[in-house]
């Protein structure tokens, strides 16, 4: 009996792993725990193994391929053995021409085919109907086209399982996918197109149109554009582009800026790296510490510390804080957990490995799982203040900025510079209110001005 | 069939033997000296420069060919040239005797008979009425190229007309006689009474014998000549002409004014080969040509064989068969020995004969011996007769310049010919200087009487009513004709059992009372024949309605539909029309040769218009249009539809009505799937439509496509874009069938309103079995419902009772059943 190789799960958020290559063939050999492929998820790169040693009798998915976790992706058994009781539906690799036929001409003529319930929505969901290749009428590809329809993700109910014009009429019948915010606002003025920009298709806010016209107004002239690169929307890019568009049509941000003097953390920091060899410690920056800052307030404002989950509002103790960082695959956001527990020396060598795996892409994905707040940084970069992109369901999200020299009124009522942080957060006004995150905020920029006293905490 | 000729068993079963006539055997005796009573010495010469017309224009072609040089000029032709070097003492003692009412046809090897024709023509026609021809013809193209350089009288200019009109035709150029289309193997002139030649061996005796016809009918003068050679005897619709010609009817049945055989000589040019089989001795059994008359007429066709080689022996000859014909005795076979001295064409070596041969007959060469004797008698000097040669040389040459010219004679512009298939003209009558003969005024026929008592629509209240109630769709075929009979004098109609019997399928019943029998008569079952001689009848100006009584007899017509009938009107560049319907019905229940729809064979022969009426109005309506074209039409009619009354229009209108041809009709409205027939087919797609309604709710456009060729796809196209679906269904076996093409067609104009493949429903790739099992065989309404299921929308709880999946299709196809 040939042993199924199956699409791994990560954590209960990954529903799907994109194959990114394959190392083995079908008909390769194999050893125990040898890398079959490596596919990435949620994050990360990882490779899978092979459960058992032998030959690898067949590969269901190619390269590229979106593949849901749990599914089988390859089997691996003696050679000849019969794999087709592993093979997944509306996997690639058909099996041979000729099996097909002798399967058909078993059955001539007599197929009785009953009509799909006619208010039976599952038309939307994604069958493929023959592997990758879907097979639809000329006219349903139209019509398709026309009520922008993905007529892949359509069940065919013509001969040989056929996308025909009934399939995507029944589409069309059904209506479009609305995100919440966008069928709060539909209304007689605003209608909603046959499909959005959303994920699958899902209608957002900005999808509506006015009433009548029929279509979202085109511009007058498309402007000449040169040459141009197509990339192929997927794997991370694919799930941040999910997350961030989900973020934002399912929460009210509101974002207030601060600014902080930093002389206290400068003097301290400049401390810390002409003294760092001597005391054992490790590199710290300054976003280290203002995420320990942050760790420090967060127990104070349990509201901060929380998600919004629609119905509940659930806080958290323990504040495992996000952080940020900027990779070549995508932006990815490493958790530390319990952060609050952590010293400044400890936090900041929790979070060097974890920014390190993933910049080289190998980051476990379950350190990526988990957080409670996210803290982002783009100050390096020059950014003074700007609007973070809550991480739902968490309900903040801070932004740090650029160091810059802020005039203060100094004490013979002259104007004082002094060099300052800036830090923009984001809240979601669904789970908490303006001033209890004003009152964070405060504290936060209190925190980081006297550094020094957050350290005896 | 006629009751009043009786088959006496008395007289048919006695004792005695039966006698032919003798066959004279080159029995002519006179030589050029004692004939100078009978000939002038002008004419004696002019018999002479005809043949050399002939020897150098064919030595041109032969240098041409072989050499590609010709007086120092290069040219290479590709086409054919199938020369008769050695026999123009044939042709022109053929031709000598004849006027321009007097017409000929030819075969592939007949520059010779244009030639001589030509000459013979230009003698016998005064100046004014020569430079009309010239002028009018192609308005004046070919006068213009030869009138500058020509420096003779207007004889001399029309000789340089007919030379280079014949040598721009065989090099396929737009001043040629008919621009080109035609070339050496089909030129001709009939200014001058020289009619179609002929590339298919033997494919002049029909039609020569239905232009015999045309004369007699329409009381023409003149005679026809059909210009065959001796190995067209191995053709059975040689034959098949030699009886049509010499029917006895003519005799007994005719009225007097019409009586007689038809004024046709069958001239055998003996040459005494058949491309390389030898007929005399190797590939025929006859001893000499002239032998098949004592089979045809007990006359034995007045049969003789006539020297060849001597012109002036064929000018007896030929003055004596004329004799005959114009006593009404014709049809007359002569045989006139002759040998090509060249090859088949270009490309014959010549292996199949002797050296020996060759140069025997080279001794005996006509011209040298005729101008031996011209001079002997004194006729002409030797130099008289090198200046000929001299002259004709010259004529040739500035011919030759002039056709392979491309500037001067440029080739006719490709697109044009689409412009000549068809003639498209709208002709009611094609003589309109004459009553047209009748037994019995129109209103008076039997036929009508009996009709006025029936409804012209077959529904009544809702109600579809019993057959003998109504108008059906033989008295729409019947109605047409009557009408036409009344308008066109010219029309005539035959076909096996078309007298009396009124058709096998009663279409014609109530004529035979109301028409002579020159107008409407029985012919021999000789399919080749009916449509053969009708091609001729219908070139020469008559329109003429042939019958083949079933389809599957088209075999026996097979050049005669494909060749001749569909081809002449653009082979003569619109010289010719083809006012030719050719009514063909298609049957049942007699098994496999008596069953079969071959609309799709004739649809596949450029030149034809196809049509297959499904309903009483447009049989009437389409007859009736195809009686009023020009073109010819292959009238289809299904015998399962002989009976039917009117189901859509809401009568058959007794007045005179004109459906157009190529415009289908739409036979019911519906949403979601498009049906197109074609033919009886009609009513089982009706039936499988009420049933998809029915049942499963889906409602139909349904379209009888009326004509096939041409056909407006607008409406239908419309329909699919609409629907997005179509099936497609006529009794023709489904493999090749025409549905295949229309589907194909369809296909491309809606594909991207396709919801499905078109599929075409058809009858078995088989033979069709007996009349019990027909429904096994021929698509029934089940049938249609099944390909919708299986092949464009699953219907729920559809259970088929036919295997119409691809898989089925492919093993068919790879079985070839």
């Amino acid at each position: 009996m040939a042993t199924p190789v199956i699409m791994p799960r990560f954590g209960n958020s990954v529903e799907s792993c994109l194959i990114v290559q394959w190392f083995k063939n079908a008909g390769d050999s194999i050893a125990e725990g040898e890398a079959l492929c490596e596919i990435e998820t949620d994050k990360s790169t990882i490779e899978v193994e092979a459960p058992v040693a032998g030959t690898v009798l067949d590969i269901f998915f190619p390269a590229d391929e979106d593949v849901d976790v749990m599914t089988n992706i390859a089997a691996i058994g003696d050679a000849g053995e019969d794999v087709s009781s592993l093979r997944p539906d509306g996997a690639g690799a058909a099996a041979p021409v000729e099996e097909v036929q002798e399967e058909a001409e078993a059955q001539p003529a007599t197929t009785v085919i009953i009509l799909e319930d006619e208010n039976d929505n599952t038309a939307l969901t994604p069958v493929a109907n023959n592997a990758g290749d879907s097979l639809a009428s000329p006219r349903a590809r139209g019509l398709a086209a026309k009520n922008n329809i993905d007529f892949s993700t359509l069940t065919g109910s013509g001969p040989q399982g056929r996308v025909i014009e009934r399939d995507v009429q029944a589409a069309i019948d059904a209506g479009p996918r609305l995100s919440p915010a966008a069928a709060e606002l539909v209304s007689k003025e605003l209608v909603a197109p046959q499909r959005g920009s959303g994920p699958g298709g899902l209608v957002l806010a900005g999808d509506l149109i006015p009433a009548g016209s029929g279509v979202a107004p085109a511009p007058a002239v498309a402007p000449a554009v040169g040459e141009t690169r197509t990339i192929k929307v997927k794997g991370i890019r694919k799930i941040i582009a999910e997350r961030m568009v989900q973020s934002l049509s399912s929460t009210a941000q509101l974002t207030m800026n601060a600014t902080a003097k930093a002389t206290n953390l400068q003097v301290y920091r400049a401390q810390i790296k002409a003294g760092a060899e001597s005391a054992g410690l490790p590199n710290i920056t300054i976003g280290d510490m203002i995420v320990f800052a942050v760790s420090r307030v967060l127990p104070r404002h349990p509201a901060m510390n929380a998600h919004f989950l629609g119905d509940r509002i659930v806080e958290y103790d323990d504040c495992n804080i996000g952080v940020a960082v900027d990779t070549e695959r995508g932006l990815m956001v490493p958790v530390i957990p319990q952060a609050q527990r952590l010293s400044l020396a400890a936090l900041a060598a929790t979070f060097k490995p974890l920014a390190t795996s993933c910049q080289e892409g190998s980051i476990d994905p379950v350190h990526l799982q988990g957080g409670t707040f996210t803290v982002t940084n783009l100050g390096a970069l020059g950014v003074e203040h700007f609007t973070p992109v809550l991480n739902a369901p968490e309900v903040g999200i801070l932004g740090i900025g650029g160091l810059s020299l802020k005039p203060y009124p100094g004490k013979d009522g002259e104007v004082e510079f002094i060099p300052s942080i800036a830090l923009s957060l984001t809240i979601d006004h669904q789970a908490l209110d303006g001033a209890p995150a004003a009152r964070f905020l405060k504290d936060l920029v209190n925190t980081i001005e006297n550094f020094q006293l957050a350290l005896a905490n | 069939m006629t009751k009043s000729l009786y088959v006496d068993p008395k007289t048919v079963r006695a004792s005695g033997t039966l006698t032919a006539p003798d066959v004279p055997v080159c029995q002519y005796s006179k030589t050029l000296k004692t004939e100078r009573k009978k000939f002038s010495d002008d004419q004696l010469i002019n018999i002479y420069e005809d043949m050399q017309l002939i020897r150098e224009f064919e030595t041109m072609l032969n240098v041409v060919k072989t050499e590609g040089t010709y007086q120092g000029v290069e040219y290479d032709h590709k086409g054919p040239a199938h020369l008769s070097l050695g026999q123009e003492a044939s042709a022109v003692g053929m031709a000598y005797t004849l006027d321009v009412n007097d017409h000929i046809f030819g075969s592939h090897r007949s520059h010779g008979e244009i030639l001589a024709k030509g000459r013979s023509a230009i003698r016998s026609l005064d100046d004014d009425t020569l430079m009309d021809i010239m002028k009018n013809f192609m308005d004046g193209a070919i006068l213009k190229m030869v009138e500058p350089g020509c420096e003779g009288n207007v004889q001399d200019l029309a000789t340089d007309f007919l030379l280079y009109g014949s040598l721009a035709e065989i090099f396929g150029r737009e001043n040629g006689f008919h621009k080109g289309l035609g070339g050496s193997m089909h030129a001709f002139f009939t200014p001058f009474g020289i009619y179609p030649n002929n590339a298919i061996v033997g494919g002049s005796a029909g039609i020569a014998a239905g232009a015999a016809l045309f004369k007699r009918v329409n009381q023409k003068d003149g005679i026809v000549v059909a210009n065959l050679g001796d190995a067209s005897m191995g053709c059975g619709p040689v034959w098949e002409a030699f009886n049509f010609a010499a029917m006895d009817q003519y005799d007994t049945l005719w009225d007097d004014a019409h009586k007689g055989g038809l004024p046709i000589i069958f001239n055998v040019f003996n040459n005494f080969y058949g491309m390389g089989g030898q007929t005399a001795g190797e590939t025929m059994a006859y001893g000499q040509p002239s032998r098949i008359g004592l089979g045809v007429t007990e006359n034995g066709m007045h049969a003789e064989r006539v020297d060849g080689y001597n012109p002036l022996a064929v000018i007896d000859a030929m003055t004596r068969k004329k004799q005959l014909i114009e006593e009404r005795k014709g049809p007359v076979l002569l045989e006139t020995i002759t040998y090509r001295i060249s090859g088949h064409s270009p490309s014959d070596a010549s292996s199949y004969r002797e050296k020996e041969e060759m140069d025997a007959w080279r001794q005996e060469d006509s011209i040298a011996a005729y101008t031996e004797q011209l001079q002997k008698a004194g006729v002409s000097t030797e130099k008289d007769i090198e200046d000929v040669k001299v002259r004709f040389g010259k004529l040739v040459g500035r011919a030759y310049r002039l056709a392979l010219d491309m500037e001067k004679s440029p080739r006719i512009k490709p697109q044009a010919i689409e412009g000549l298939m068809f003639s498209n003209r709208h002709v009611k009558s094609y003589d309109k200087t004459r009553e047209c003969d009748a037994l019995i005024p129109m209103e008076e026929n039997p036929r009508l009487a009996q009709l006025a008592r029936k409804s012209r629509s077959g529904i009544k209240d809702g109600k579809v009513l019993p057959k003998n109630k109504i108008f059906q769709f033989r008295d729409a075929i019947f109605e047409s004709m009557l009408q036409k009979y009344y308008t066109d004098p010219t029309l005539v109609a035959y076909g096996e059992e078309n007298r009396d019997w009124g058709g096998a399928f009663a279409c014609y019943r109530g004529l035979t009372e109301a028409m002579p029998y020159h107008r409407l008569f029985n012919s021999p079952i000789s399919e080749a024949a009916i449509v053969g001689t009708a091609v001729g009848y219908a070139l020469e100006g008559g329109r003429v309605v042939a019958e083949l009584m079933y389809c599957d007899f088209m075999g026996r017509a097979g050049d005669e539909i494909f060749n001749q009938m569909a081809k002449w009107q653009s082979m003569s560049a619109g010289v010719l029309e083809m006012p030719m319907v050719l009514r063909v019905s298609v049957g049942n229940k007699y098994g496999a040769q008596h069953s079969q729809d071959w609309v799709s064979m004739v649809n596949h022969i450029p030149g034809l218009k196809v049509v297959f009426p499904a309903t009483p109005y447009d049989a009437k309506g389409l007859l009736n249009s195809a009686l009023a074209g020009s073109d010819p039409v292959i009238f289809f009619e299904s015998q399962r539809l002989y009976d039917i009354g009117e189901l859509f229009e809401k009568e058959v209108p007794e007045e005179y009505y004109e459906v157009e041809i190529g415009k289908p009709a739409k036979r019911r409205d519906g949403a979601d799937l498009t049906i197109l027939t074609v033919g009886a087919t009609l009513y089982r797609a009706i039936e499988a439509a009420d049933l998809m309604q029915e049942k499963y709710g889906i409602t139909c456009d349904i379209f009888d496509a009326r004509s096939i060729n041409p056909l407006d796809y607008d409406p239908i196209v419309e329909s699919v874009k609409k629907t997005g679906r179509i099936v497609l269904a006529s009794d023709a076996c489904e493999r090749g069938s025409v549905m295949q093409m229309m589907a194909t067609n369809l296909t491309r104009y809606a594909f991207d309103y396709l919801d499905a493949p078109p599929v075409v429903v058809g009858a078995r790739n088989w033979i069709s079995p007996c009349a019990e099992m027909e429904d096994d065989f021929f698509p029934q309404p089940e049938w249609i419902v099944d390909a919708i299921h299986e092949n464009i929308i699953p219907l729920p709880g559809h259970e088929v009772s036919t295997n119409t999946t691809n898989l089925e299709s492919l093993r068919i196809n790879r079985l070839g059943v």
